[in-house]
């Protein structure tokens, strides 16, 4: 599903985010990308998208090499990921199901399918009596759950998450975890960049670790820190 | 769907900046009806000097009841002066006399009704081998028989054509330079509705709306913004059209008849203002969209 091959990506300034990197993603895995801050994993997810372009090595996403797409062909790519922000990234003058139907009305879905699509998701995320609210009326962990309606509307192949839990307190982080597990067991492609020690040694699953731009540690079923460390 | 969340869109940026959307409109409407003002009084200069086309500056009425013999004289006298002092010359028979007659006084249809074909004075038209010959040349043709008077009014065209050449530079450098600032004030309102809608623009990036989407709503805005200065503008030109042709002066080639331009040379011109209105803010707005909108 996602596989880069010797990715090396430099911002200007010489600044090395990412180098040498190959890394294989398969169809429906759950993957965590741990490191400290400035070791790539942003970097990372936004090679995904396109919204950076490496410039040695080739990035895969679904089948089609990112970097040579054709402009016009990215919004198609976006539309297979779905991206979960610390931030939440919400509009704050819409209401909750606007926020959603946001999503699906600027890609140019149907009216029927937005109706019947944003309530369901919404009782899915656990939203279904707070529609009508604004972003700003409800909790961060409220607000994080609409987030991920909007990322999941459109049933993306990947959703790429970046601390999607940096905001939350735990509490409210597992509730956002169990709701990446189902949207994750539904068959999408998830991939997380994280600090959270706890959430990543808790769940058990692959764990890609980045230090200074290289993968440094790509386990199975791992934990957050090294285990022999 | 996505043509009702376009136009919705649209209507929101207007509304959303409305003190620069009214500032972009009324400067748009501006230009366009200085612009549409030169326009009209072309269209009723060339009304007025409609006898005067192709270099005519010499014009020999005959009496409506001329004989053909008397007719065919002047005409052979002109035929023998090519090409030393008539450059050419032509015949305009009273059917044609009357549709210029009709142009001339369209703006007095009273006028129009009382006279007939029957009543036009055929004419001959001549160009003029040297401009210094006119003078001469109408004198040898007044008291021919048959001719009921020689005219060459051309000092009086040139000072019509010199008054409005003058009104056309200042109207022309006025709609040039409010033009100017109305693209600027589009681009300007453009810029700031990309800017009050980043988050969205953001969020639709985000989940793959194409940029055409993204872009179209903004450059509606714009299309909007010359669309209605321009219906202004038309508004303008076409209900003050005859005040607008009184500026190049009285017409003392007809009789003192007011300058005069028909509605539909009016909506013409409407339409052609309406044309660059909208040219004119698309393009102003795709100007701002390539430039402050990143997709």
């Amino acid at each position: 599903m996602i596989r880069f091959n010797h990715v090396t990506k430099t911002y200007r300034g010489s600044t090395v985010a990412l180098k040498d990197v190959s890394v294989d993603i398969k169809r429906g895995e759950f993957v965590f990308i741990v490191g400290p801050s400035g070791s790539g994993k942003t970097t990372f997810l936004r090679l995904i998208t396109k919204e950076e372009v490496a410039e040695e090595g080739e990035v895969w996403v679904a089948g089609k090499e990112v970097g040579s797409l054709a402009p016009w062909k990215v919004p198609y790519l976006r539309r297979n990921i779905g991206c979960v922000f610390q931030d939440f990234r919400l509009l704050p003058t819409r209401s909750v199901y606007d926020n959603v139907a946001f999503a699906l009305e600027v890609i140019g879905r149907p009216r029927h399918v937005v109706r019947s699509q944003v309530p369901q998701i919404l009782k899915l995320v656990g939203l279904e009596t707070k529609m009508d609210r604004l972003p700003g009326e409800l909790s961060a962990g409220e607000q994080q759950r609409v987030a991920v309606a909007r990322a999941f509307v459109n049933r993306p192949l990947i959703l790429l998450a970046d601390e999607p839990t940096g905001n939350l307190d735990p509490g409210t982080t597992g509730g956002i975890m169990r709701l990446l597990e189902r949207i994750n067991e539904y068959g999408t492609t998830v991939v997380m960049a994280t600090h959270d020690r706890q959430i990543v040694d808790s769940m058990r699953r692959r764990v890609i670790e980045m230090g200074q731009g290289c993968v440094v540690r790509d386990q199975a079923r791992g934990v957050y820190g090294m285990v022999d460390a | 769907m996505a043509s009702a969340y376009v136009l919705r869109e649209t209507g929101g940026n207007l509304v959303r900046n409305i003190v620069m959307t009214v500032a972009a409109v009324v400067t748009m409407a501006v230009s366009l009806t200085a612009l549409g003002g030169v326009l009209i009084m072309r269209q009723a200069i060339n009304k007025a000097t409609v006898q005067w086309q192709g270099g005519v500056q010499l014009a020999i009425f005959m009496n409506p009841g001329a004989s053909g013999q008397e007719i065919k004289a002047i005409g052979d006298e002109l035929h023998a002066m090519v090409p030393q002092e008539v450059q050419k010359y032509w015949w305009v028979d009273k059917q044609k006399a009357y549709a210029e007659f009709k142009e001339m006084f369209a703006g007095e249809p009273a006028f129009i009704k009382v006279m007939t074909v029957q009543q036009m004075p055929p004419s001959y038209r001549v160009v003029p081998a040297k401009a210094q010959n006119v003078p001469q040349l109408a004198a040898e043709f007044n008291n021919q028989p048959g001719v009921h008077k020689v005219g060459y009014p051309q000092q009086a065209i040139n000072q019509m054509l010199s008054h409005f050449s003058t009104l056309r530079t200042v109207a022309l450098v006025l709609a040039a330079g409010v033009m100017v600032g109305a693209i600027a004030l589009i681009v300007n309102t453009i810029q700031l509705a990309i800017f009050s809608r980043r988050r969205e623009v953001a969020v639709m990036k985000l989940v793959g709306a194409t940029n055409w989407f993204i872009r179209v709503p903004f450059m509606l805005e714009g299309l909007a913004h010359g669309l209605v200065g321009a219906i202004v503008a038309f508004a303008l030109t076409y209900f003050s059209r005859g005040t607008i042709a009184s500026f190049v002066g009285n017409n003392s080639l007809n009789y003192g008849a007011p300058l005069y331009v028909s509605p539909h040379e009016a909506v013409m011109t409407g339409v052609f203002i309406l044309v660059v209105g909208m040219l004119v803010g698309t393009l102003g707005s795709a100007f701002a969209v390539r430039r402050f909108l990143v997709v």
